[in-house]
């Protein structure tokens, strides 16, 4: 069994605080993680212990069904997930991690920090295996930032509207 | 039966939409004395301007008028409403998950959608043409096509499932709903309205922007002409004035309002089937005619409308319009701008299946959802709005839906010929009731010209 760790990193241009709001609301997945088809089961507001389930992209045309339990919640910093679901990797974990910056500008701006962590049994298949899923989990974790930026940028009144 | 306190005309017209309308100015002409009531405190009905300021608008209810609707194009020019043509002559943008393509013409850019969307298109073609306009039940196959759903129908030659989700981007405004939600005897006949007596209908004409029912657009707005015909009428339009009861006897109707009561030779009830379905009755409606009422829905639609300085995208030879497919919540988006081209407008159907994922959302999450779709198609300065608008037309009390009445599996075969049945001394009006262009414009202008030429003829 071997661990594997993804991570990638951005800037989303809100302030932490309101892409904490959007990100703990588990109904709202499909609207910006772009493995996430479809949010069919969610509790709302993540609370620690609830669950929502998803319809997933996987790999190319392959699709599955995954249910995520909220495992740790640190306000405004941190949110961390279990999930199953995504056979054969096994103990997938995704991280959220926050941290308030100062734009260029001087804007409140939240530097983001997405981690997937999982393990891949199958001996030597499964290394195969995750260098051909890992460059496709990646750039959808780079995605579903730049989806969330989008989502927060498109829900802020421009100074005129 | 008559009421000391009512007062006393020819005919009662109770809705003051195009159909209303119509009909009342048809009867003043003719000689009678009308009243016009109209519950809300506007006419127009599903026709509404928004006002952008500086004397522009534009249309957050029904808007496009195009070749064969002469009766609604006559009746514009009678009433000094110009037209202008609506599409922008530059590109069009085809989105699929999430991927945007540009291209030229009417047909979308999509080799592996096209065979199954020709496939349909000749289907429907030839299936509409047998289909007779003024009595679909009546068609050959008539039950077998109104005891299937049209998607049901379409999905008997498909090939890969584009042609209903193409199709059902059209219906999503058209409907205010999918493929699914009607019978196919329903959808082919609505298509069988898509012309006149001499032109016979057409998918192409229907969905068709120039060339089609989207070619034109009124100068000052759709609402205008209904205002000129209200302004012509001169003083009998009652606003504020919703219907609750309308009763007949052997000397004539007594209609009961909120402004008052009316004692009438005759009436003319202009409004939605389903909401004429909810008046009080005195004696009770055909129980065929109230059932096939109640079975006459309006579909679910929201227009939503982004406001800009200008029409940035034009400059970037865009014409504005889209056709989005798998999963935006807005499926089909047109260039909505004034016809002097400013302010900038961008007009988005949110309709059937997506109206009900997003209804009842928070409005700014709503906004957000409809903005990226429209940034898919224009790009980020989409999210640059002056104003935004939303138009939810299921929460019109008086209306309750829309665009138009929907029947699902079973009503045409059995309730049909009851559609525009007169019941004693009250005659039916309304897009719904028209053989040609139902649901549209045109529809409304027909259906009121008709029945008040059927009520002069009973009178």
């Amino acid at each position: 069994m071997t661990k594997f760790h993804v991570t990638e990193r951005a800037v989303v241009d809100a302030p932490v605080e309101r892409v904490w709001e959007v990100v703990s609301r588990t109904d709202r997945y499909a609207e910006w993680v772009a493995s996430a088809i479809e949010v069919t089961d969610h509790h709302g507001i993540a609370a620690l212990g609830g669950t929502y389930a998803e319809r997933n992209r996987t790999l190319g045309p392959l699709r599955t069904d995954s249910v995520w339990t909220v495992v740790e919640i640190d306000p405004l910093r941190r949110r961390v997930d279990a999930g199953v679901g995504f056979a054969p990797l096994k103990e997938v974990t995704s991280i959220f991690e926050f941290e308030p910056v100062r734009s260029a500008d001087g804007r409140e701006v939240t530097r983001m920090t997405y981690k997937v962590e999982y393990v891949i049994g199958l001996g030597p298949l499964g290394l195969l295996l995750d260098r051909i899923q890992q460059p496709g989990m990646r750039a959808n974790m780079r995605t579903s930032m730049a989806n969330l930026n989008t989502l927060i940028r498109s829900e802020t009144l421009s100074v005129r509207g | 039966m008559t009421s000391t306190h009512s007062t006393r005309v020819d005919v009662v017209v109770i809705g003051a939409g195009l159909a209303g309308l119509t009909a009342a100015r048809e009867l003043v002409a003719a000689g009678r004395s009308v009243a016009v009531l109209e519950a809300r405190d506007r006419v127009g009905g599903r026709l509404l301007n928004h006002d952008l300021g500086d004397g522009q608008v534009t249309e957050i209810g029904g808007q496009f008028v195009g070749p064969t609707q002469d009766h609604i194009l006559a009746l514009a020019k009678e009433v000094g409403v110009a037209t202008y043509e609506a599409a922008v002559p530059c590109e069009r943008v085809y989105v699929r998950d999430g991927k945007a393509r540009r291209f030229a013409g009417h047909t979308p850019p999509d080799l592996l959608a096209l065979p199954d969307m020709g496939i349909a298109l000749a289907r429907i073609g030839r299936a509409a043409g047998k289909v007779p306009p003024a009595a679909p039940w009546r068609a050959p196959n008539a039950r077998d096509l109104d005891g299937m759903t049209y998607e049901t129908w379409l999905r008997k030659a498909e090939v890969t499932g584009d042609a209903v989700d193409l199709i059902n981007i059209f219906l999503n405004s058209a409907y205010g709903g999918e493929a699914r939600d009607a019978s196919a005897l329903f959808s082919l006949w609505y298509v069988s309205t898509f012309g006149d007596e001499i032109h016979p209908g057409t998918m192409e004409r229907g969905t068709g922007t120039s060339g089609g029912a989207q070619d034109s657009r009124f100068v000052g707005g759709s609402q205008l002409v209904a205002t000129r015909l209200a302004e012509e009428l001169d003083g009998r339009v009652h606003l504020s004035a919703p219907v609750r009861r309308i009763s007949q006897d052997a000397d004539g109707v007594t209609v009961v309002s909120d402004a008052g009561d009316w004692r009438a030779d005759r009436v003319i009830v202009a409004v939605p089937p389903l909401l004429a379905s909810r008046i009080v009755w005195d004696p009770l409606l055909p129980p065929q005619q109230d059932q096939l009422f109640q079975r006459l829905p309006f579909g679910t639609l929201m227009k939503c409308v982004a406001v800009y300085d200008t029409p940035f995208w034009r400059a970037e030879g865009l014409s504005g319009m889209g056709l989005l497919r798998g999963g935006s919540p807005i499926r089909e988006m047109f260039d909505n701008s004034p016809p002097d081209g400013g302010p900038g407008v961008l007009m988005g159907f949110l309709g059937g299946k997506e109206w009900r994922k997003w209804a009842h959302r928070p409005a700014g999450e709503r906004r957000g959802a409809v903005l990226r779709s429209f940034a898919q198609v224009v790009g980020e300065r989409a999210y640059d709005t002056v104003d935004y608008v939303e138009q939810d037309w299921t929460a019109e009390q008086w209306t309750r839906g829309g665009p138009t009445s929907v029947a699902a599996p079973g009503v045409l075969t059995e309730y049909g010929e009851w559609l525009g049945r007169a019941f004693g001394r009250v005659h039916w009006a309304g897009s719904e009731f028209s053989p040609y262009w139902n649901g549209f414009m045109d529809g409304a202008v027909r259906s009121g010209r008709h029945t008040a030429t059927e009520l002069l003829h009973q009178s």
